[in-house]
């Protein structure tokens, strides 16, 4: 019996009970939409902090507090946070030529409000070259000078979601916000910048690194940038960095990253939540192919009258095998065809509210899946049914 | 010449002592090629587990059966299915045909174990379904042919491979008597052509016009008789419509 026609019949008996056909597939189609839709999340989110570190450039470097392993045993930081303001200057005022700029920054997450409306934000301390470096404008109104931050002004810059949220109707530019309840001005809106990985990016308040350090009254800040002369000269200033932070710190209370490691140290952290994602995901495929295998019985069952009077025309025992397996093979590769689509149909809804992508291997791991998943819980039915014997099988009602 | 079907001392039993029912004591029969043999015998008088026995569906208990000379016990699945799709043609009581595919498709699906291929396949099974008569039901699905219709096309199917013998248990049981002698009648003509026919019934009428007929009883041949079957087919009064 030839290839052809055993897909061709394996084809017809599904196409003869088309519903039942349907919903055995389902459980194989829900598995499938959620590996995609989920692998498409978490792809979308790397491609949008590689594309954030990609506008930094590659002569930065970064200390962190703690010790950062990056590697397959890393991970976050978990030690006390030791860096303080009082060192960012010692750097600044010890760099050497290979240093260009020094840039603490501080993040919080605060109460903002304005008239009788409130939100929970993240607000940043920045220096006024971070609009520049990370290359964010005010869409409206402007963003804050050198010497505003000299002077620790009260003045902010706000997110589109605080905008949209504390403003509604109102122009915010020149009107006052409420951080932590002291009053600052608002000095422009910045520019959209969406979603990632369902984290809102529009919903932050940056207000002068002095200003923020003055707010929090701690010396404490979350993260150092410094800036090199270019991606040569790396070496050097971490060198230097290195040497003036052991003068204060000892040697697991500060990591010095440079973009490269901090990139593929956050990459992995991905990599690990898109492959439970999609384990958890997996698993409602395994489920699916269960049904598979239920119908596939009830299928052999109902069928049994044919598969003897098969046997008696000459099907070999592997004929019926093939036919069963083809079958649930089929069903199950159907299944994962239509939840590629409606996986990917998915995730461009979603684009719309944050950056999703479908990466190629995660079609074919879909579809390879599914497929393995017909021929493993397809197997035992058909076995079933090559196994009858053809006088027994003739005699079932 | 040793014959075609040799069985030797078979019995079959069925469930374990002391539920065991005895389908067939000890039989013993010859058939040679080109024999057209009634079996003939109330229910339960073992006629259909002969058949299967004699047609490689099903192996005895004890005993032994030479089918053209080759021991069925030593043959493997795979040798046993290649004998039934080559060399055996079956016809049924209720027809058997695969519900909701066309008479074509039906015809040609010992084709398909034979791995000839697709267009051969189609010619074959045409040339079956017309030899029957039913050339104009090629695209038909057995919902759509009235029982004798539906035999036939059976009995193509069991021909198209060419067989050297055909068995048929009681098929025209499930027919009226006017399809009964159109069905009889072709059965007459194959074995003409010299193909070797076994047939259970249980309709004396039918059975005479076998030329050998074996009576069964309590799972063994009781008489074995040749007869000389009638020229003609007795067209039956048609009750009623």
């Amino acid at each position: 019996m030839d290839f052809s026609e055993v897909v061709r019949s394996a084809i017809e008996a599904i196409k003869i009970n088309k519903l039942r056909s349907a919903l055995t597939a389902l459980g194989v189609i829900i598995g499938v939409a959620a590996i995609i839709l989920l692998i498409s999340i978490s792809a979308g989110l790397q491609k949008y902090i590689s594309g954030q570190f990609e506008k930094l450039g590659t002569n930065s470097i970064f200390i962190l507090p703690g010790k950062f392993r990056p590697g397959p045993q890393g991970g976050p930081p978990r030690a006390v946070n030791k860096l303080t303001f009082k060192i960012a200057e010692r750097i600044e005022k010890q760099k050497n030529e290979a240093i260009i700029d020094v840039s603490p920054f501080v993040e919080i997450d605060v109460t903002v409000s304005y008239k009788n409306k409130s939100k929970i934000t993240t607000l940043a301390g920045v220096k006024p070259t971070y609009f520049v470096l990370s290359d964010i404008g005010a869409q409206t109104g402007r963003t804050f000078t050198d010497r505003e931050n000299q002077v620790e002004a009260k003045m902010a810059v706000v997110g589109q979601t605080i905008a949209k949220d504390l403003y509604q109707q109102e122009n915010p530019v020149g009107k006052v916000i409420l951080i932590s309840k002291k009053s600052y001005r608002v000095l422009g809106v910045l520019e959209p910048q969406g979603r990632a990985g369902g984290i809102d990016i529009d919903n932050q308040v940056l207000i002068p690194l002095n200003s923020a350090r003055k707010l929090t009254g701690t010396d404490q800040v979350n993260s150092i940038l410094v800036r090199t002369s270019s991606a040569e000269t790396i070496p050097q200033a971490k060198e230097r960095v290195e040497k003036i932070l052991k003068q204060s710190l000892s040697e697991d209370e500060f990591s010095i990253l440079t973009q490269e490691q901090l990139l593929s140290s956050i990459l992995q952290i991905i990599g690990v939540l898109t492959v439970a994602l999609g384990g958890i995901a997996a698993i409602s495929l395994i489920v699916g192919g269960v049904g598979i295998s239920n119908i596939m019985l009830v299928s052999v069952t109902e069928r049994t009258r044919e598969i003897g009077l098969r046997k008696a025309l000459g099907a070999r025992p592997r004929d019926i095998l093939s036919q069963f397996l083809t079958e649930a093979v089929i069903l199950s590769f159907l299944g994962g065809a239509i939840g590629v689509l409606i996986g990917y149909l998915g995730s461009l809804v979603l684009s719309n509210f944050l950056q999703t992508f479908v990466p190629f291997w995660a079609v074919a791991l879909g579809l390879g899946f599914s497929t393995v998943v017909g021929v493993i819980f397809g197997v035992a039915p058909a076995l079933r049914a090559a196994r009858l014997q053809p006088v027994e099988a003739l005699r079932h009602e | 010449m040793n014959a075609a079907l040799d069985v030797k001392k078979i019995s079959k039993i069925y469930g374990e002592p002391p539920n065991e029912t005895i389908a067939l004591k000890n039989v013993s029969l010859q058939i040679k090629e080109g024999e057209f043999v009634a079996i003939i015998g109330p229910s339960g008088s073992g006629k259909s587990t002969l058949m299967n026995i004699l047609g490689l569906l099903d192996i005895p208990t004890s005993g032994e059966y030479f089918f053209e000379n080759r021991k069925a016990a030593n043959l493997s699945q795979n040798d046993l299915a290649k004998l039934r799709n080559q060399k055996i043609g079956f016809v049924f009581q209720s027809f058997n045909l695969l519900p909701r595919t066309s008479s074509l498709k039906n015809v040609e699906l010992p084709l398909i174990y034979s791995g000839v291929g697709k267009k051969e396949r189609e010619q074959k099974a045409k040339e079956m379904l017309e030899r029957v008569g039913l050339g104009d039901k090629l695209f038909s699905t057995p919902a759509k042919l009235s029982g004798g219709q539906q035999q036939r096309v059976a009995i193509a199917r069991a021909l198209v491979n060419d067989p050297f013998v055909i068995f048929a248990d009681e098929p025209t049981g499930n027919l009226d008597t006017r399809s009964s002698s159109d069905i009889m009648q072709i059965f007459k003509d194959l074995n003409n052509e010299g193909r070797t026919i076994v047939l259970i019934t249980h309709e004396i009428d039918i059975a005479k016009l076998a030329s050998r007929i074996l009576t069964m009883r309590d799972g063994q041949i009781v008489s074995d008789v040749k007869n000389r079957p009638k020229k003609q087919i007795i067209k039956s009064k048609r009750k009623g419509v």
